[in-house]
């Protein structure tokens, strides 16, 4: 019993030395590059590091006057709100199909779609840069959102169809037997039911396509079509080198608003980022 | 419409068989339903991933310099398949994805391990989470800034005794490579992590009891009883987080460019370099052909097989 007790403590010791530490790896750089952007420019690049910077909104003032940030965050909201949006419209009825009807080819379909999603996006940067520059899409914001509705297609398809499993079939039933048609079932019961579902593949999808980056990398060349992400990209280069306290303040602006989303679907989290093959 | 529910509910368990729709509709129309509802997203994927590989097999075949397609023949794939810059990509791009993912895997067991029991769980997964919800690009400065420019790791190393004076991490082979696998594995065991908790936490905790009072250690039951029960999720996360690494890009545009001598170029950067560094675009394409190919075969093979186990 003694014996018990004793290798509890000291697991608990373990525990919390291994929960503790990884934390501390997690948040020290996190917390140092917050500092980044509160600190004057000539404190960040250092023969010796600063780790007690003096507190300056430098790179807030820059962003405001030199950066059109209200233009690329514009760009981005624009682009993965409109994805978003497409995802969703394409992505309910095909799920809707893969996870209550049955025909031939359900299962190849529905792989193909899953399929979509581990194609580099490299495999396809060349020929899309040329379907773009053709249809002349280029450095346009219509482009990506385009662009990034493919690359969640998948994901949001099968996220809201694992959703949609879980759905008892009786509610169904019972609708149709008061004389609903397919279409009305799917409006108005199916879509509520998995309403967290679809909450968590548009948040998930969004979230994607602020990260993307080769894409726009291609597409975007001016501020017509940069977003944040690859906006800060383009803070290098020049005379004046890598302004890192600017980069570190943009960082953060995009930091907060996906921390409170995810905060809110974080019970979904898991069974979102395996597009619903694990259930949390 | 409530109040009919459970009778016809009991209904519909007994028959089991879906009852006719009232509407009236044509057998024809029943019958193509489900792909009129798929057919949006069909057609949407088919443009954006089959005209591009038609695309890129036609101009691969061609050696293209600004406007003018000279016609090449297999040229260009012959000439890859020579050219060690891809070859050193292709291995790059496996040895630093191995590397990485089996770092996250093995972290994200272990922290999943401890957190998964632990009263503060909901606190410890939002911190955990934090390092995966930055952008990508903004990750890479981080430890760009970190490594090189900034020198806070040669300081932070040096005050504790382990190295002296600053280390140029992109001067040697090994250490531009694991700038890169630091940061990946900083930003993505979360991806893991998250995963692996929610497995454990979906565990029927009654075996784990069972067990407990059978007198068997945490460790003991999570190496053989929690580990097997939740391998399909591990074969699931792991899966996904591999494709993701072979694809690897914008650390390497943002931290090291490939350097030193190419030692850091990933397959996506080498297709990036070639087409819209170079111009090389008929080679860019042929390299996409063949890494295209390589995805398909992983995505019949692995990915197939690891997403049948997670269903079940």
């Amino acid at each position: 019993m003694a014996k018990a007790r004793k290798s509890r403590g000291e697991s608990m010791l373990v525990r919390y030395l291994v929960l503790g530490g990884w934390a501390a790896v997690c948040l020290l750089p996190i917390l140092w590059f917050l500092s980044i952007g509160f600190r004057p420019r000539t404190e960040v690049i250092t023969p010796q590091p600063i780790y007690w910077p003096t507190f300056s909104l430098d790179a807030w003032h820059l962003l405001m006057s030199d950066w059109p940030i209200a233009q690329y965050l514009r760009n981005s909201v624009i682009a993965v709100a409109g994805s978003v949006v497409i995802d969703l419209v394409l992505a309910i009825p095909a799920a809707y199909a893969l996870a209550r009807y049955e025909f031939k080819g359900r299962e190849d379909i529905g792989f193909y779609i899953l399929s979509t999603r581990m194609m580099a996006p490299a495999i396809v940067a060349v020929p899309i840069f040329f379907l773009f520059k053709t249809l002349g899409l280029l450095d346009s914001v219509w482009a990506l959102m385009l662009i990034y509705a493919a690359i969640n297609l998948s994901l949001v398809t099968w996220i809201i169809r694992s959703y949609m499993l879980d759905i008892p079939k009786e509610l169904e039933d019972a609708a149709r037997t008061d004389g609903a048609g397919d279409l009305t079932i799917l409006r108005e019961i199916i879509v509520p039911a998995c309403l967290p579902g679809i909450i968590t593949a548009a948040v998930i999808a969004a979230i994607f396509a602020i990260n993307e980056f080769l894409f726009t990398l291609l597409i975007a060349s001016t501020s017509n079509a940069y977003t944040m992400s690859v906006a800060l990209a383009n803070f290098t280069g020049g005379s004046d080198g890598i302004i890192y306290n600017a980069i570190a303040l943009v960082s953060f602006i995009a930091f907060v608003p996906i921390l409170i989303l995810v905060i809110l679907i974080q019970k979904h989290l898991s069974r979102g980022l395996t597009m619903g093959a694990v259930k949390g | 419409m409530r109040t009919d529910a459970p009778s016809v509910s009991a209904n519909g368990v007994a028959t089991a068989t879906p009852k006719p729709a009232p509407r009236r509709r044509s057998p024809a129309l029943r019958k193509a339903f489900p792909y009129l509802l798929l057919a949006p997203a069909l057609v949407y994927l088919l443009v954006i991933t089959l005209y591009p590989g038609i695309f890129a097999i036609y101009q691969s075949l061609f050696v293209v310099k600004f406007l003018n397609w000279e016609w090449a023949g297999l040229g260009n794939y012959s000439s890859i398949l020579q050219d060690r810059e891809f070859w050193a990509a292709l291995g790059n791009t496996a040895l630093i994805g191995a590397i990485s993912l089996s770092l996250q895997t093995g972290i994200a067991l272990a922290i999943a391990y401890f957190a998964y029991r632990d009263p503060f769980i909901r606190g410890w997964r939002i911190v955990y989470l934090m390092p995966m919800l930055f952008m990508p690009s903004a990750v890479a400065f981080i430890w760009k800034l970190a490594f090189n420019d900034g020198r806070v790791i040669s300081d932070l190393l040096g005050r504790l005794g382990l190295i002296e004076g600053n280390m140029d991490w992109l001067g040697s082979i090994p250490l531009a490579r694991m700038t890169l696998i630091v940061a990946d594995v900083w930003q993505w065991t979360p991806f893991l992590f998250i995963i692996f908790v929610a497995a454990l936490q979906g565990q029927d905790q009654e075996i784990e009891e069972a067990a407990r009072l059978d007198g068997a250690s945490w460790p003991s039951i999570f190496w053989n009883i929690s580990l097997p029960m939740m391998r399909p999720v591990i074969v699931v996360a792991i899966t996904l987080r591999g494709i993701d690494i072979t694809t690897m890009f914008t650390n390497v545009f943002v931290m090291t460019q490939g350097t030193p001598g190419g030692a850091t170029e990933t397959m996506s950067y080498f297709i990036y370099r070639q087409g819209f560094r170079m111009f090389n675009f008929g080679y860019a394409s042929a390299a996409s052909v063949l890494m295209l190919v390589l995805t398909v075969i992983i995505a019949q093979t692995v990915v197939k097989r690891a997403f049948h186990s997670g269903k079940k």
